[in-house]
């Protein structure tokens, strides 16, 4: 097959990026509206849920090659300090104590993704590392950590947003401003001006989402292990070739001596992208020391450094004609990101969902002396659509029209921003099936009805928001697909399954290609060893990037099937079809034997086909576009938000399992409903400690507080998208679920909402002012 | 953790036996029973004794639950929260108990937490559990009064500002349950109200219990012919949590008229939170809508809420509110 270099483009996370990837053969026609697959589109259990449920499945957390040694870490108790004295004789004498690693002996390793030493004089934030102890044993290295001996000179901290963009002090003394560089960043179309002097209404409204904690069940970290050629990691991560690239270059290895696994994972939601410091540790110690080393993070450690959803302060104008057209949409929005050194999307939906030809946002990425922000399921999008759902739902009470009709009027068809179609836009469709199915048309009626319970002290409200995210993926992106003799397959891809069911549906893509029953496939994943890229999962693009080359991949293999079948039948190779594992002759309709019989004819070859992602289509914006609708009833004698339902309808192409599709749509409405109504880091600002770093005093959502969940399906593939036309459904649901919630609450409680999360605090003090 | 020896208490009076041979102030030696709330001290440092004395061993002289005849209820020191929860008898006659139980931390954790140990855990209070030398911990200051104190107390009779997280505390003061508690002098059984204490410069703890003493049983008196209890808990979800406020009204009621009432509020204040200036606007009246919103709005007529925790004033008196009227229409 020949070769080729190709140019395209893919989004990640609201941002553009050009690739250059290697193309070999070519892809096979898009699976269309019509194509008849028998296992794609149905819903099908896990392949591997039995080693899910009964613990057989092995976490990173759970590797225990012989010898195993455990890593813990000392960590700053100070929001901004610099290490004076660190003294680490006494632990490194302690029993069973192997190494102590810090700045004394450690000072040049470096983190390459954050191109910063990992054990540093100046100590940025609480839960900085100062020193790693690897012992025998957890209980030793514990013990260990108590007889480090450290000086630490207190400096000023800041850790309020409004502070650090003031006269506050600097989060770090080696820079000038905690402003990122490069910020404030501004964004503009048309004139705001002109269009805020055309307006009939203006709103100005003030929005403050929350510092959520991402809680992974299983936390950041890595068991390593080093055997004098080859360095093993089992990593709980989103990105192994990231990992594999990390380790090599932090170890001073090539990237073929580092081998990257992960089977299994217990979340990640964004935070999880690369090795992380104590993925990079577990690593250098096993390299150093010659023994495996396992450095999990304790729930503590995970909340202070391994990342939250960045805080956000956003500041609205927008303007409007009296008949309810939009004039001009003028947003600022602070995002709080501690350490962190990028500044995640806020503003994308303001400046994409509804058309306005005057669009200006003004992003500012502050920085403080709290741990670094991470991404986080669409990180950047969820804050910027409470706060730009807010803000229409404000206008339209202002104009006295309906929130859903506003937006309907509203609605872009293209996108304004590059000026150019998107491949699909089925927001409209979300809207009236989505009001239909909560009963939209009648909410206010049933505000003044409802209900008699609790003496009356019940509100009921009805809220809505839309929702836009990328999710097409793209290039580069291996699979191989081998038919083994006993006529099942084998299906290799570098992709990790970071828990949404990829090992599923690539199952049931490569059981369509080769029409062979869904149990005859096996999907491998998790390995760099097989030498089979795949990008990272994230940004909702693993099964957009990923299944197109598993059936790539499958279809080259089917091929050469049919080709051997062909010489061994002498039946024409067109004619031959599969059919649940046996070759019929088309033509003559006669059963010609089944795959089995014809592969074990091979002396042990095994058929192996090589499949990739293709290119993506240029000139035009592929997109995830949806609604939410929910439904909350408010107590307002306690203040508690009950979530009765929602209503969630988004179109990500087609839907390859409609079980794990509604997993992905469940999960992410609850993440959502947590945000909007309990998740929130504290912080004590008079220290710059964390309260909350913890699962008791850090809520989330119990199975009490998840409400009646109904999902629409829009399932047809898009397919200018990929051969599978499937788009990504990770993060379109949680986006606008916050928001709805909070439409919804403002709606039963007849007032303004502009803070997360609604707790009974927030409500019973928005309850003292008076109704509008 | 730091590591401690462990030895076994097949008796009461055994382990008292152990805690009265630490020399005097000390508390070196520690009793557990569920371990729920001793070993997160113990995790986070808080406490670290050399010994603990698994007094579990003695659960054929501590576990069990009965009534008299007389209708009095013994509940041993060690049964779990799961076994009160589950007593048909308890569920048909003390009806508040049940009720309090059920939203109490975990199913797994009322399997093993204890009675007697429910009513000793410490606050939950964040400078408390943290890497924070307050005054509850022998500290200078109370950090949570000018902090992140949205948890906090409403009342605050000592310098700590925690409040006491027991959902078991405030329904068993409603009841007018006595606690039995055996020291090496013999056994002394006082009103559950007097085990409680705010926390003093001398006594750091919420209880009266004294180091060398271990409650054994606590009594629940029989409750008048009609009388009725409803416990109420607000949390910020809707399981598993801690009560932001928590309201326990016991009302025995007399043609129609208010004959006895016992209300208490719960993480209001270091203590289960006594309203007695409520209870005397019940007694003797008939229960109707105004008088109960009267009642709690007496209650909570003392409050002085700190910074971040003024909504828990409404809350407490709209959980009150309720919770008489509730009782009060059976």
């Amino acid at each position: 097959m020949s070769i080729r270099i190709v140019t395209t483009h893919t989004e990640f996370e609201g941002r553009v990026y050009e690739q250059r990837v290697v193309m070999e053969g070519e892809e096979p026609p898009v699976w269309g509206p019509d194509a008849e697959l028998a296992v794609v589109g149905t819903p099908q259990p896990r392949v591997d849920a039995q080693e899910r449920v009964t613990g057989a499945a092995d976490y990173a957390y759970d590797m225990q090659p012989a010898g195993l040694l455990t890593a813990a870490g000392l960590r700053s108790p100070h929001a901004h300090a610099r290490i004076t004295r660190l003294d680490t004789t006494a632990a490194e004498a302690a029993p069973g104590v192997r190494a102590v690693f810090s700045r004394n002996n450690a000072a040049d390793f470096q983190n390459p993704n954050r191109d910063a030493t990992i054990f540093a004089d100046e100590l940025l934030y609480q839960g900085a590392l100062v020193a790693v102890v690897v012992a025998e044993s957890r209980e030793q290295a514990n013990d260990a950590l108590r007889l480090i001996h450290v000086e630490y000179e207190p400096l000023p901290f800041v850790v309020d947003p409004d502070q650090a963009l003031g006269t506050g002090p600097l989060a770090a003394t080696t820079k000038a401003s905690n402003i990122l560089e490069e910020y404030p960043k501004t964004y503009e179309r048309g004139d705001v001006d002109a269009g805020m002097a055309s307006a009939d209404e203006i709103v100005e409204v003030h929005v403050e989402t929350p510092a959520c904690l991402h809680n992974s069940m299983e936390t950041h970290g890595a068991t390593a292990e080093w055997d004098g050629r080859m360095l093993t990691i089992w990593s709980s991560t989103q990105d192994l070739f990231g990992v594999r690239r990390q380790v090599a270059t932090a170890l001073g290895l090539r990237q073929n001596q580092v081998r990257a696994v992960k089977q299994y994972m217990g979340g990640g939601f964004g935070s999880k992208f690369g090795a992380h410091d104590s993925g990079l540790l577990a690593a250098y110690a096993a390299h150093r020391l010659g023994a495996p080393v396992k450095y999990m993070l304790t729930r503590e450690e995970e909340n202070l450094c391994a990342g939250y959803r960045s805080p956000s302060i956003q500041t609205f104008r927008a303007g409007a004609k009296r008949d309810g057209t939009l004039t001009a949409l003028d947003q600022r929005s602070v995002a709080s990101i501690g350490q962190g050194a990028w500044m995640p999307p806020v503003a994308m939906a303001t400046k994409e969902m509804y058309l306005c030809p005057n669009v200006r946002a003004v992003d500012v990425a502050v920085q403080t002396n709290l741990g670094p922000f991470a991404s986080f399921r669409a990180p950047g999008a969820v804050e910027g659509t409470v706060g730009l759902e807010i803000t229409l739902d404000r206008l339209a009470n202002a104009l006295g029209m309906d929130p859903l009709a506003f937006r309907r009027q509203n609605y872009a068809a293209e996108h304004q921003d590059l000026n150019r179609p998107y491949a699909r836009k089925l927001v409209l469709e979300a809207y009236e099936q989505g009001a239909e199915a909560i009963g939209w048309g009648t909410r206010n009626l049933d505000v003044r009805r409802y209900p008699n319970g609790k003496g009356g002290m019940l509100r009921r409200g009805v809220g809505m928001a839309s929702q836009m995210w990328g999710g097409d993926g793209g290039p580069p992106a291996q699979a191989s697909a081998k038919l083994l003799p006993d006529g099942t397959a084998v299906i290799l891809t570098g992709t990790q399954d970071i828990g949404t069911g990829t090992r599923t549906v690539l199952a049931q893509i490569a059981a369509d290609e080769l029409s062979l029953p869904l149990d005859h496939i096996r999907v491998e994943l998790g390995d760099t060893e097989f030498g089979l890229y795949s990008p990272p999962s994230g940004g909702s693009v693993t099964l957009s990037s990923v299944g197109p080359a598993v059936r790539m991949a499958a279809t080259e293999a089917r091929k050469q099937a049919l080709e051997v079948i062909a010489h061994l039948t002498e039946a024409p190779t067109d004619a031959i079809e599969l059919r649940g594992g046996t070759a019929y002759n088309r033509e003559t309709g006669k059963e010609l034997g089944t795959l089995a019989s014809f592969l074990e004819q091979l002396d042990g070859h095994e058929i192996s086909g090589k499949g990739m992602r293709g290119p993506n289509a240029e000139n035009m914006t592929v997109r995830t576009f949806g609604a939410q609708f929910a439904e909350v009833e408010v107590d307002i004698g306690t203040g508690q938000v009950r979530v009765v339902r929602v209503v969630a309808c988004h179109d990500c192409g087609r839907i390859v399992n409609p079980l794990t599709f509604s997993s992905q749509i469940e999960g992410g409405i609850i993440q959502g409903l947590g945000m909007a109504l309990m998740e929130q880091r504290i912080v004590d600002e008079r220290f710059g400690t964390v309260m909350n770093a913890n699962l008791e005093d850090y809520t989330v959502p119990t199975i009490r507080d998840i409400p009646q969940i109904d999902i629409i399906l829009l399932d047809s593939p898009v397919v200018q998208a990929n051969t599978i036309g499937t788009l990504g459904a990770g993060e379109p649901p949680i986006i606008p679920a916050p928001a709805a919630i909070a439409n919804a609450v403002a709606h039963a409680i007849s007032r303004p909402v502009s803070a997360l999360p609604l707790t009974p605090a927030r409500i019973l003090d928005l309850l003292r002012e008076p109704a509008q | 953790m730091k590591t401690f020896a462990h030895a076994a208490a097949a008796t009461a009076r055994e382990a008292v036996a152990f805690l009265a041979a630490e020399p005097p102030g000390t508390t070196a030696t520690r009793l557990i029973a569920g371990g729920t709330d001793l070993l997160t001290l113990m995790k986070a440092g808080i406490l670290e004794p050399r010994r603990l004395v698994d007094i579990k061993t003695a659960r054929d002289e501590l576990r069990y639950l009965r009534f008299d005849p007389d209708g009095t209820l013994r509940i041993g020191a060690l049964t779990t929260l799961a076994e009160l929860e589950r007593h048909p008898e308890v569920g048909a006659k003390l009806p508040i108990l049940v009720q309090a139980v059920r939203d109490a931390a975990t199913p797994q954790l009322r399997t093993v937490a204890t009675v007697a140990g429910n009513l000793l855990q410490r606050p939950r209070c964040w400078y408390f559990r943290g890497e924070y030398n307050c005054w509850l911990k022998g500290g200078e200051r109370c950090f949570a009064r000018e902090g992140q104190n949205q948890h906090h107390a409403i009342f605050q009779p000592a310098p700590c500002v925690a409040v006491h997280p027991s959902d078991l505390a405030p329904v068993l003061l409603a009841v007018d349950a006595r606690v039995l508690m055996q020291g090496p002098a013999g056994s002394r059984v006082i009103p559950l109200a007097d085990l409680f204490a705010p926390p003093t410069d001398d006594r750091r703890s919420e209880t009266r219990l004294a180091p060398d003493e271990v409650i054994t049983e606590l009594h629940v008196p029989p409750q008048p012919e009609d009388a009725r209890g409803v416990y109420l808990k607000a949390m910020d979800r809707g399981a598993w949590a801690f009560a932001l406020v928590a309201a326990a009204a016991q009302l025995a009621l007399r043609d129609g008229k208010v004959e006895q009432a016992r209300l208490v509020l719960g993480s209001v204040a270091n203590i289960p939170w006594r309203a007695t200036a409520a209870e005397d606007a019940l007694r003797g009246q008939a229960v109707t809508p105004e008088l109960a919103a009267q009642a709690a709005e007496r209650a909570l007529a003392d409050a002085t809420p700190l910074a971040h925790n003024a909504y828990k004033v409404p809350l407490a008196r709209e959980l009150l509110r309720r919770a008489i009227l509730q009782a009060a229409a059976g």
